[in-house]
């Protein structure tokens, strides 16, 4: 526990001295384009007010994304995994649009929809949509045989069968395309924000830009960062909370 | 058994004639205003026609180098912190203090702030591609340099390698594969990074010309550039898998044996 603990400490001397680096570099180029961390920190005091509020909206609307594909793809999913023919055909549409990098749609969604709360949301939607429909779909065909046949043996109904075999089967698969798209969702937010900009952190690092203000802007990302730490770190625990049954069976076999 | 292979074999084709067919369907339907819904004929010249002209090919020749070379660069610093972090127990915390920091930070966020810094040129694009494109190698690293079986290494030190040999000749290429899952994921951030810097940035490249038309209201530009756009994904992850079949060739042939 003490050698943890050293070892903990002692790996904190590798961020400080990027920290020291930073500032030395810093000082000798002594333009407020590259301001150091000292800086940066005092940017941080002054304007946190401002970024928790766009930060605030930030978030926001990635949740409200993230919730419109977990609600629309999640069933569609399970749908295109359970109805083979379809779920087949639609397969190599699928491969395509998972590779288009979501940004990609911005332009796109903004002629149809503008640059409100409406088409920002769309757009993180479609960010989020991707991962959850693949591995939903992924997870609800590939259902281990095994567990349809101690269905059948129990006597289930089809409902019973869905509730207590198919769903909790499947669930893992599903949280793991979830925590991609919460990600996703998170990262869409703030570049739909820098590109359409109305308000929001990704507005926010935009206008720091604009007015040279760069050592708030490098605050406002270190939120950013602080929110998707936290974000995660919620995740991970719910993932836990939930699925401890999962992780238990999955002891590492060595 | 027949039927089961020609159907196997006819989906791509039925999936793309379905897509074209639903997509001419609302457009003969009227639902949406033409402008912003062209019909795919229109689609087809108008990408013909921006092939043509050369702006476009210049504009995708770009984009995919910027990808790559990021890539690559990613790829490379990932395996190196993830040496470095299997030489020492304190490193390999340190580095994952950073990662733990770095890693939430989307690419759009750096661009306004190193513009100032780097200009816009290839430094720009090295850095943020770089910067959000190395974790995925370096975790992926990381776990698997930790995860070598007892049995390989003690028959490297029977072999009487040293500890560097025993990196070289038997950690690292057992870390491989799970390393090349890694950089594949990279592959597909490293072109978020540089379709969101160009369009950021505003100056070339197929992100920046995918904004240009949009704000022209040239709707069928955008989708023909869209379409590029994705083409690139499938082009970058080929070559990825092209490197990965020479490199940890072995192990594909282990994991597609049959049983």
């Amino acid at each position: 526990m003490t050698r943890e603990r050293r070892i903990a400490l002692l790996g904190l001397l590798v961020p400080l001295g990027i920290i020291v680096l930073w500032q030395a570099a810093a000082m000798m180029q002594k333009t407020p384009l590259f301001p150091g961390p000292g800086k940066v920190v005092v940017a941080l005091w002054t304007n946190y007010p401002v970024i928790l509020k766009e930060l605030g909206i930030t978030l926001l609307r990635a949740a409200i994304g993230f919730a419109v594909a977990v609600v629309t793809m999640i069933p569609l999913g399970i749908f295109l995994g359970r109805v083979r023919a379809v779920g087949k055909v639609l397969e190599p549409l699928m491969d395509m649009l998972a590779t288009l990098p979501p940004p990609a749609i911005i332009p796109l969604v903004m002629l149809f929809a503008g640059t409100g709360d409406g088409a920002k949301i769309v757009i993180i939607a479609y960010a989020a949509a991707v991962p959850l429909l693949m591995n939903t779909y992924e997870a609800s065909h590939s259902i281990h045989p095994m567990l349809s046949k101690v269905a059948k043996s129990l006597h289930l109904s089809r409902f019973e069968t869905m509730r207590l075999i198919d769903w909790p089967s499947s669930l893992p698969m599903i949280v793991t395309g979830a925590r991609l798209a919460i990600a996703s969702s998170l990262l869409v937010s703030v570049t739909s924000e820098m590109l359409l900009s109305t308000n929001g952190i990704g507005t926010y690092l935009q206008r720091s830009q604009e007015t040279f203000k760069i050592d708030a802007g490098l605050a406002g990302i270190a939120f950013i960062s602080l929110a998707g730490i936290l974000v995660n770190a919620g995740v991970f625990r719910l993932e836990k909370k939930w699925l401890f049954w999962h992780y238990r069976d999955q002891r590492p076999a060595e | 058994m027949n039927a089961a292979l020609l159907a196997e074999r006819l989906r791509v084709p039925i999936c793309i004639a379905l897509v074209l067919g639903s997509w001419q369907v609302i457009f003969a339907l009227g639902v949406v205003p033409e402008k912003y819904f062209p019909s795919i004929p229109t689609i087809a010249v108008a990408f013909w026609q921006m092939l043509t002209d050369g702006t476009v090919i210049s504009a995708w020749a770009t984009t995919f180098l910027r990808a790559l070379i990021g890539l690559v660069g990613a790829a490379v610093l990932g395996i190196a912190l993830a040496i470095l972090s299997d030489l020492s127990p304190v490193l390999s915390r340190g580095i994952r203090y950073v990662s733990d920091v770095l890693q939430p930070i989307p690419p759009a966020a750096f661009v306004p702030m190193a513009v100032f810094m780097l200009g816009l040129g290839t430094k720009l694009y090295a850095f943020v591609i770089i910067l959000v494109t190395v974790w995925p190698p370096y975790l992926n690293g990381v776990a698997a340099l930790a995860g070598v079986g007892p049995v390989q290494l003690n028959t490297g030190r029977m072999f009487g390698l040293s500890n560097w040999g025993l990196l070289w000749r038997v950690k690292l290429p057992a870390a491989l594969p799970e390393i090349f899952t890694g950089i594949r994921y990279a592959a597909t951030i490293s072109l978020i990074a540089v379709i969101v810097s160009e369009m950021l940035a505003g100056r070339d490249g197929i992100g920046f010309m995918i904004f240009k038309k949009a704000f022209a209201l040239r709707t069928p530009e955008v989708f023909g550039l869209m379409f590029l756009v994705a083409i690139n994904g499938v082009l970058l992850n080929g070559l990825v898998n092209l490197l990965r079949r020479r490199l940890t060739g072995w192990h594909i042939g282990m994991m597609e044996r049959p049983e």
